[in-house]
């Protein structure tokens, strides 16, 4: 039923895309680029330096003519070198790190961002259907795998595509058949490379779908534990966890095998290198058309050019994930919110509070109606309540007022212009909706009421909470308004939400009021409190509510009952009970519990 | 604190001690390798002298240089048998031991009580299997093989050095090293806050995105969208701050080792070079010193380490030995009535009261009933007026301050073994917990043998056969997660099958009826007449139709006895029961009467 947007494959080359959002810093990453050819080469003169003082000043012919001061001097100067070139390498490398790392900082910042003004902007459908979970995933682990694309994967397969070629190159030029049997052995490392990431991916899912296993397992039984002991299961269970725990042994011993298997069997692959080598080496030297040098300088680069390659290996299976995340993240970019807005809206210049239902007609999906052909119009300043039993479309009405959902037949308008000519944030700054649930954001009481808003002063607040009757249990708080609150960890009764949501509302002013109660147990001084607050909060406001008190319901213009969709009956409090229609039988109803209470 | 690292010590030694072999394998394997490793740049070392001498005069040929090439490919098999060996026997032995762990620690978590799972998350115990018992398993491979090979090899290098090719040198070129240790400390310590902190930006960020993803409606209602945007791009600049910070100390770290290896480069350059000039050293040992000097940076940074993972195994050892220590507060007692095997169904509560440990105000007071076996014990009352607390302590989750005070066939229900306490009552408790495995199976989770035709008898009866048999799996399908989703009405029929396919003489239905519509509901009801015949049954309801034909109707009012009596007979009172009779009439009315369409 779920079907999730984001299930689909994304269809353009997120590779392409990814790669376009370096754009505005390709000047930064050019010279990234520059400077890894820099530390490359300096990495790569290294041995030659040393190798080069060894065949010029310690031994060979060379240096056999020389007296023993001219060698150490000679040997000195190399140092010398050396130490420049070290100093070189380390402010090179430094200044090359930071300067790639901030561009993959600065793109990763962009693209969350761009991200989250996406998710913001998309309407109240997509949240109904889309998890929580998900959505954060996107914006936080997806954006941070992508992270390593830019700060580190393209770079290090430029460096080590450098590096490769390079050391190549100088391979050859100092000896071709030196070179040759080098390079005997690489596509023996590629394959072993290659063959261990594929074995090595498959054992390293085997133990992620296993550990899940396992964690689902335990987090299901450790959850059900009262329904083992009373039905006296521990034995078995534990049974069961053991083999479960025994499965996931078995991928884990498969995952050690493989990786005891492979790290040692490259460095055996590089001692064979390194034995063909000194052979071959060797017998050239013999032969005089080797210098001992440069059959140093080979020893020291076969390590060298064995590194890279595996490490692109690694390095290519991180961008394929990265292009997975990158997916999933361009999925979301292109959803497109279904509640257009109006390029050009009309601007009301001040909100009377005119509503009209203009044969409305409303399915939260397909043809589910929710709402089959409501009209009906609240003048300005009138007090309206909905009644009716759950389901029956009462919190549609409110939904649809504040344009989170669109319409899919008439339509609905305030103060005569229809609401989708009107932009959502006019709409929604005319409408103060308070909602059943309050929502309660980390953080204190007086960011709770003020919201974002650094306008609303905390004076301001103060009346709020205090017109509101809020502020009675706000100051009965340790820290009164200052108090620190979560939406998990606050211990507020329904009541003393509502009141905080009613402050809420208050502190911003709007022309219209939007009012869904809260059905839940309220004690009978809280219930006096929001009694009080509601009259308040309605004075010199249009009012629409939906109401499930009667004291709220007796006291409005007008009570319009809603059953299945429909708008059933309609008019004040007695009048409707004259009726003796489902205004009647739910007044009764609630007289009964009333009570009970 | 002393006492208890010693215990906790003890702890991983007990399970150790079952893998002694292996780790001495492993370690024997990490000796092998750590000693030819020095022995390569040795060989090529003296392969390069002789290539020399042969130079400067001798006549060198190839049989010169097959062996020491030998040497150095047997030693370079022989490195290769080696680390797949320690790898295999060491990480083998702590994934092992991970699991034993594992295992016991479930064991034990079985025996403890209802009141440690509420006071302690689910999340949170799930925490120490994956979290706790990872760090442990690394201190018992990762951290053992590190200590081993880094001291190892330091000695051995360190002594190649010395032995092979010149103090003077090795003393020397070895002081730029000892920085590495020292940065290692200094650097490890600054660089753990930043990781902490690189983590606690990112934790930030999502919980804020998680709470506005929550809060969306309000953030629309409100029209805080740009307001918002302004607060995340602060946490998202704060979130890239904090990797910056990181990054700063690596763009450090990393070249500054760099350039520490090759200071000691150079000064083997300079000074080998010079003592080679002098000829108090060979060409080869030249080369030889240069290998050694990079292959002792391994353990320079393995010292640093070693101490983290130590510090964080132990703590995760200490969390995990906690759990061990952990006793149940509800086991038989000592004096328990061993000869009873079986109850009959007899329930007396007598002046019952009760309050939850960490409670203040009675939950249950002076409550008394008296059921006899084969009768109905219905229970009603609002939500928080005591009426699981009543079945928590017949099945005894909870004890009661008087443990005299709740009886089974007249013995306290603290004097029953266990088992036949279990044995005894089939609760289907409020939640209705299923777990994600087959219906089958879900329902035969109390049988102690899989009987099929009975599992059959019981779905039937509790209304749920037909809607199992439209599955395409059948009594195979998985519920849950990876399986059908079932509604909450399914839910609790399935629950209630798995409670009577086991056929206990006492029957519990903590309102386990109240997703379930009022015609199935009445089916039920009568199926339970036949099927449960001289079974006691304790019925938990909201529902006046649910339990207007039991035996006895207790109704609790903040955890006392409002009215107690039969239907009739509480119909007669006009009091809180008669009151809820006429309002859930009222409510029925107005379902099937509000409205002439479907």
């Amino acid at each position: 039923m779920k079907k999730q947007t984001e299930d689909i494959a994304y269809e353009g080359n997120a590779f392409l895309r990814l790669i376009s959002y370096m754009k505005p810093y390709r000047g930064m990453f050019a010279l990234c680029l520059v400077l890894v050819l820099g530390g490359t080469a300096m990495e790569i003169l290294r041995p030659v330096i040393i190798g080069n003082a060894i065949d010029r000043y310690i031994t060979g012919e060379e240096a056999l003519s020389l007296t023993r001061d001219a060698r150490f001097q000679g040997i000195l100067i190399a140092g010398g070198l050396y130490v420049l070139l070290l100093l070189a390498r380390f402010l090179l490398n430094r200044f090359q790190y930071l300067l790639m790392q901030k561009t993959g900082q600065n793109i990763v910042y962009d693209l969350r961002g761009d991200l989250y003004r996406h998710v913001l902007s998309l309407t109240m459908r997509f949240f109904d259907v889309t998890p929580v979970g998900k959505i954060v995933t996107r914006i936080t682990n997806d954006v941070e795998s992508i992270n390593e694309v830019y700060s580190n994967v393209l770079v290090k397969l430029f460096q080590n595509g450098v590096k490769i070629l390079t050391l190549g190159s100088i391979m050859i030029a100092l000896d071709v058949r030196m070179a040759l049997y080098s390079f005997l052995l690489v596509p023996v490392v590629v394959v072993l490379t290659v063959v261990f990431r594929k074995l090595s991916r498959a054992a390293f899912q085997l133990t992620r779908t296993r550990v899940t296993a396992l964690n689902t397992f335990l987090s299901e039984h450790l959850s059900g534990m009262d329904l083992i002991q009373m039905f006296g299961r521990e034995e078995q269970k534990h049974k069961a966890f053991c083999q479960k725990s025994e499965e996931l042994y078995e991928a884990n011993s498969r995952e050690i095998l493989i990786n005891a298997l492979f790290r040692p069997s490259t460095y055996l692959t590089y001692v064979i290198a390194l034995v063909l080598l000194l052979l071959v080496g060797s017998s050239q030297v013999i032969r005089g058309s080797v210098t001992m040098g440069t059959l140093y300088i080979f020893i020291q680069y076969i390590e060298s050019f064995f590194n890279p390659i595996q490490e692109m290996a690694e390095q290519f299976s991180t961008l394929q994930s990265a292009l997975a995340s990158a997916e999933k993240i361009f999925t979301l970019l292109d959803t497109r919110p279904d509640i257009p807005e109006e390029n050009n809206p009309r601007i009301l210049d001040k909100v009377q509070g005119r509503i009209e239902f203009d044969h409305v007609w409303f399915a939260y999906k397909d043809e589910d109606w929710v709402l089959r052909d409501v009209s009906f119009t609240i003048e300005p300043g009138e007090r309206v309540a909905f009644v009716g039993a759950t389901g029956a479309g009462k919190s549609s009405i409110l939904n649809l007022m504040g344009r989170y959902y669109d319409v899919q037949r008439g339509s609905i308008r305030i103060d005569g212009v229809d609401i989708r000519q009107l932009s959502r944030e006019q709409i929604r700054r005319a409408i103060g909706q308070v909602q059943q649930d309050v929502f309660i954001f980390t953080g204190d009481i007086a960011g709770n009421i003020r919201l974002l808003r650094e306008d609303i002063t905390d004076e301001m607040i103060r009346k709020s909470a205090h017109d509101v009757n809020a502020d009675r249990f706000i100051e009965r708080l340790p820290n009164g308004f200052s108090q620190h609150v979560t939406e998990r960890g606050s211990t507020f009764s329904s009541g003393e939400r509502q009141l905080l949501s009613f402050a809420r509302t208050l502190a911003y002013d709007p022309r219209i009021l939007i009012l869904d109660e809260a059905t839940a147990h309220i004690d009978t001084e809280t219930e006096r409190w929001i009694q009080e607050a509601v009259e308040r909060l309605m004075q010199g406001r249009t009012c629409i509510m939906v109401a499930h008190r009667l004291s709220t319901i007796q006291h409005c213009d007008r009570i319009l009952v809603m059953h299945h969709g429909k708008i059933r009956e309609s008019g004040t409090h007695q009048e409707l009970l004259a009726l003796h229609g489902i205004y009647w039988k739910l007044y009764e109803l609630q007289l009964l519990s009333r009570g009970a209470g | 604190m002393k006492i208890q690292t010693k215990k906790q010590i003890k702890l991983a030694l007990h399970y150790v001690r079952g893998h002694l072999l292996q780790y001495m394998l492993g370690i024997l394997a990490l000796l092998i390798v750590d000693a030819l490793n020095t022995r390569i740049p040795r060989l090529t070392g003296s392969l390069t002298d002789t290539l020399a001498g042969g130079l400067s005069g001798g006549n060198l040929t190839m049989a010169d240089v097959w062996p020491v090439c030998m040497q150095i490919l047997f030693s370079g098999v022989m490195i290769t048998l080696g680390r797949f060996g320690w790898r295999y026997f060491i990480f083998g032995a702590a994934r092992s031991i991970e699991k034993e762990m594992r295992n016991d620690l479930f064991g034990h978590l079985e025996k403890l009580s209802m009141r440690y799972f509420h006071a302690n998350k689910t999340g949170d115990l799930m925490a120490h299997f994956t979290n706790d018992l990872q760090s442990v398993r690394q201190m018992l491979g990762m951290t053992v093989i590190t200590t081993f090979d880094a001291s190892v090899m330091l000695v051995m290098v360190v002594y190649s050095m010395l032995r092979y090719v010149n103090v003077h040198l090795t003393l020397i070129a070895i002081v730029p090293m000892i920085l590495i240790v020292f940065g290692d400390i200094f650097f490890g310590k600054v660089m753990h806050r930043r990781f902490r902190e690189r983590q606690e930006a990112f934790s930030e960020l999502t919980d804020m995105v998680q709470e506005s993803v929550s809060g969306i409606r309000v953030i629309k209602a409100y029209v805080q969208e740009h307001l918002e945007m302004a607060a995340f791009a602060r946490q998202n600049e704060n979130t890239r701050e904090k990797n910056l910070n990181v990054v700063r100390l690596f763009a450090l770290v990393m070249p500054l080792l760099d350039m520490i290896i090759g200071i000691s480069l150079v000064i083997t350059l300079i000074y080998g070079g010079y003592l080679t000039i002098q000829e108090q050293m060979t060409l080869g040992q030249f080369v030889a010193f240069n290998s050694y000097v990079t292959m002792l940076v391994w353990p320079m940074i393995a010292v640093g380490e070693c101490i983290s993972s130590l510090s964080q195994g132990m703590a995760s050892l200490g969390r995990v030995f906690r759990i061990f220590k952990e006793k149940p507060d509800i086991k038989e007692a000592e004096d328990a009535r061993r000869d009873i095997t079986a109850i009959q169904g007899g329930i007396t509560l007598d002046h019952l009261s009760f309050t939850y440990p960490e409670g203040e105000k009675p939950v249950l007071s002076d409550i008394s009933v008296e059921v006899k076996p084969g009768e109905i014990l219905a229970v009603v009352g609002r939500t928080g007026s005591g009426k699981s607390t009543l079945v928590h302590l017949l099945e005894r989750e909870y004890d009661p301050q008087d443990p005299a005070s709740i009886r089974i066939d007249g013995i306290p229900v603290s004097k029953l073994p266990l088992s036949v306490l279990h044995e005894g009552i089939a609760c289907v408790p409020q939640d209705s917990y299923l777990f994600s495995d087959t219906i089958e199976e879900n329902i035969a989770f109390g049988m102690p043998e899989k009987d099929g035709e009975a599992i059959r008898e019981a779905a039937k009866a509790a209304c749920i056969h037909d809607s199992i048999e439209a599955f395409p799996e059948g009594y195979g399908t998985l519920v849950g997660e990876r399986g059908v989703t079932l509604s909450g009405g399914q839910k609790q029929r399935v629950a209630i099958a798995r409670a009577l396919v086991r056929r206990a003489p006492v029957l519990i239905l903590d309102d386990a009826l109240s997703a379930v519509d009022t015609d199935t509901e009445e089916q039920i009801l009568q199926n339970l007449k036949e099927v449960c015949r001289g079974q006691t049954q304790v019925i938990i309801a909201h529902r006046i139709s649910t339990i207007q034909h039991a035996d006895h109707i207790l109704v609790l009012e903040g955890g006392r006895a409002a009215e107690y009596g039969t239907h009739a007979e509480l119909m007669e009172k006009h009091g809180v029961y008669r009151h809820m009779y006429d309002m859930q009439q009222l409510e029925k009315q107005l379902m099937h009467g509000g409205s002439g369409e479907a």
